[in-house]
């Protein structure tokens, strides 16, 4: 399967976002977009997801198996227990004890099983956003995406999550696009980072850092230092 | 309870007592007991009302006709303020009616009302008018002020749209819902009230009122007064006890 924008233009009234913009993802693995605030990458991700529909060009390969997303504000439902979260989403796509069964597999998986019947309001930030790390994975879609989904999490708690994420992703390894400004969280987690830079939206530089080697870490040191410049 | 609640429970207590004095201090001094009972004799008019048969009568169908006033003014808030917050041109074409419903005033209303039903269902009809305007501006208010944050995360997990009317809206409108019928029965009971003062139904809380008034029954009409308050204050309390029912979500 084949993940592809292709010529992609949108602009919000006299500002150009995107122009021409083409970008392939490998599937199966997991792509961060990387760049400064207010570049454009979110509209980007909004893009993919089909909440924002482009001007022109054509998206291919997604969304067509549904989509789960992990939201920076986590966007968990306060009136619904943590099972409840998580098996929102599946109730349409399965029959309800199936879906019970895997809302508490992947509940277990990050961990939160003692919590299961607990509300949001008794949970912390952290939990919060493994419950929607937890829901984003038990649907059965075929591709992840995640928006500064870890920003409002401190150091020690965000490497936490990022390491049961990893862990949980290597179960059935699905297309993973995520956005960030932090570098540490991109190079944590993508396996190939794609810098981006000012609007109109462009491709500064593409690196592969699936073995985390430190070629790639001074590939990436490099762009960094480009970028700053 | 701790002690600045205690306290001012303490001196809440001790204004009540002092008011009931000094209205028998005023009762006694004014010197005619047909003009201005005191509250010895407001309840002893409260205990021969409550043997006669027809308090649980007019009791009854008092709450009766609220309730019926009510479930129809319920029904059209949730049938127009539900499209009225998910529309803001529907709403537009609301927002007429309901500020002329709520700017008019009630006796207008009900010299109409009078001309146009029959006597038993004129509070039905006030009630109703009373009510459906403040439910109808909560239930919109409450669908505008839900997170868009989380329908657009039910869009992206492809969720029906029953199930994010049922899932997202319903659950986050219920604050503004129960802060609307609590507003909306204070309002609507009082005027079910004067809907049956000023029909004279057969029965009633505001017939036996208007009864008792045109006896020059002083001590009578307070002692219906006094059932009227009591009866709004357990409706109060009913609400917000559903109301802790309801939303157990919130710590």
């Amino acid at each position: 399967m084949s993940l592809k924008l292709e010529n992609i233009s949108k602009s919000f009234g006299q500002r150009q976002i995107l122009d021409g913009f083409t970008l392939d993802f490998k599937a199966g693995s997991i792509t961060c977009l990387f760049g400064p605030s207010g570049c454009g990458k979110t509209t980007l991700l909004n893009l993919i997801g089909g909440i924002t529909s482009p001007d022109s060009g054509q998206l291919i390969g997604f969304g067509e198996e549904g989509i789960s997303c992990i939201f920076q504000e986590t966007r968990i439902l306060p009136w619904k227990t943590v099972l409840g979260n998580v098996m929102f989403p599946l109730l349409d796509k399965m029959p309800e004890d199936l879906a019970y069964e895997t809302a508490r597999k992947f509940i277990r998986l990050v961990g939160l099983q003692e919590e299961e019947m607990m509300y949001p309001s008794q949970l912390s930030g952290g939990m919060k956003q493994r419950v929607s790390i937890a829901r984003a994975f038990a649907f059965p879609s075929k591709l992840i995406l995640m928006d500064e989904a870890f920003q409002n999490l401190d150091n020690k708690l965000k490497y936490n999550i990022l390491d049961s994420f990893l862990e949980i992703w290597k179960e059935d390894c699905r297309t993973v696009i995520f956005v960030t400004h932090d570098i540490d969280e991109a190079i944590r987690l993508g396996q190939h980072i794609i810098f981006l830079n000012h609007t109109p939206l462009k491709i500064v530089k593409s690196v592969a850092t699936a073995d985390e080697t430190s070629e790639s870490i001074n590939k990436i040191a490099n762009v960094l230092y480009v970028l700053n410049k | 309870m701790n002690n600045s609640s205690f306290r001012n429970r303490i001196i809440s207590l001790i204004v009540v007592l002092v008011l009931i004095t000094g209205w028998e201090l005023l009762s006694i001094s004014f010197n005619s007991r047909q003009i201005l009972p005191g509250p010895v004799d407001t309840i002893r008019s409260l205990f021969g009302i409550i043997e006669k048969p027809a308090f649980l009568s007019s009791l009854g169908i008092t709450i009766f006709r609220g309730l019926i006033g009510f479930l129809i003014a319920f029904v059209f808030a949730v049938l127009i303020g539900i499209p009225s917050g998910l529309n803001s041109g529907i709403e537009a074409g609301f927002k007429p009616i309901l500020i002329t419903i709520r700017s008019t005033p009630v006796v207008a209303i009900i010299l109409l009302a009078l001309i146009w039903f029959h006597v038993e269902q004129v509070p039905v009809f006030i009630g109703f008018l009373t009510m459906f305007p403040i439910l109808t501006i909560n239930i919109t208010q409450g669908i505008r002020e839900t997170d868009s944050g989380l329908i657009q995360m039910a869009h992206l997990y492809q969720i029906g749209k029953p199930r994010i009317l049922r899932d997202i809206y319903w659950p986050s409108i219920l604050p503004f819902l129960f802060s609307g019928i609590s507003t909306s029965v204070g309002f609507g009971w009082r005027s079910v009230i004067i809907g049956e003062v000023l029909s004279q139904p057969r029965y009633g809380i505001g017939s036996m009122m208007q009864n008792a008034q045109s006896y020059l029954l002083v001590s009578e009409v307070i002692a219906w007064t006094l059932i009227a308050i009591l009866v709004g204050a357990a409706f109060e309390l009913l609400i917000r006890w559903v109301e802790k029912r309801s939303i157990t979500w919130k710590r």
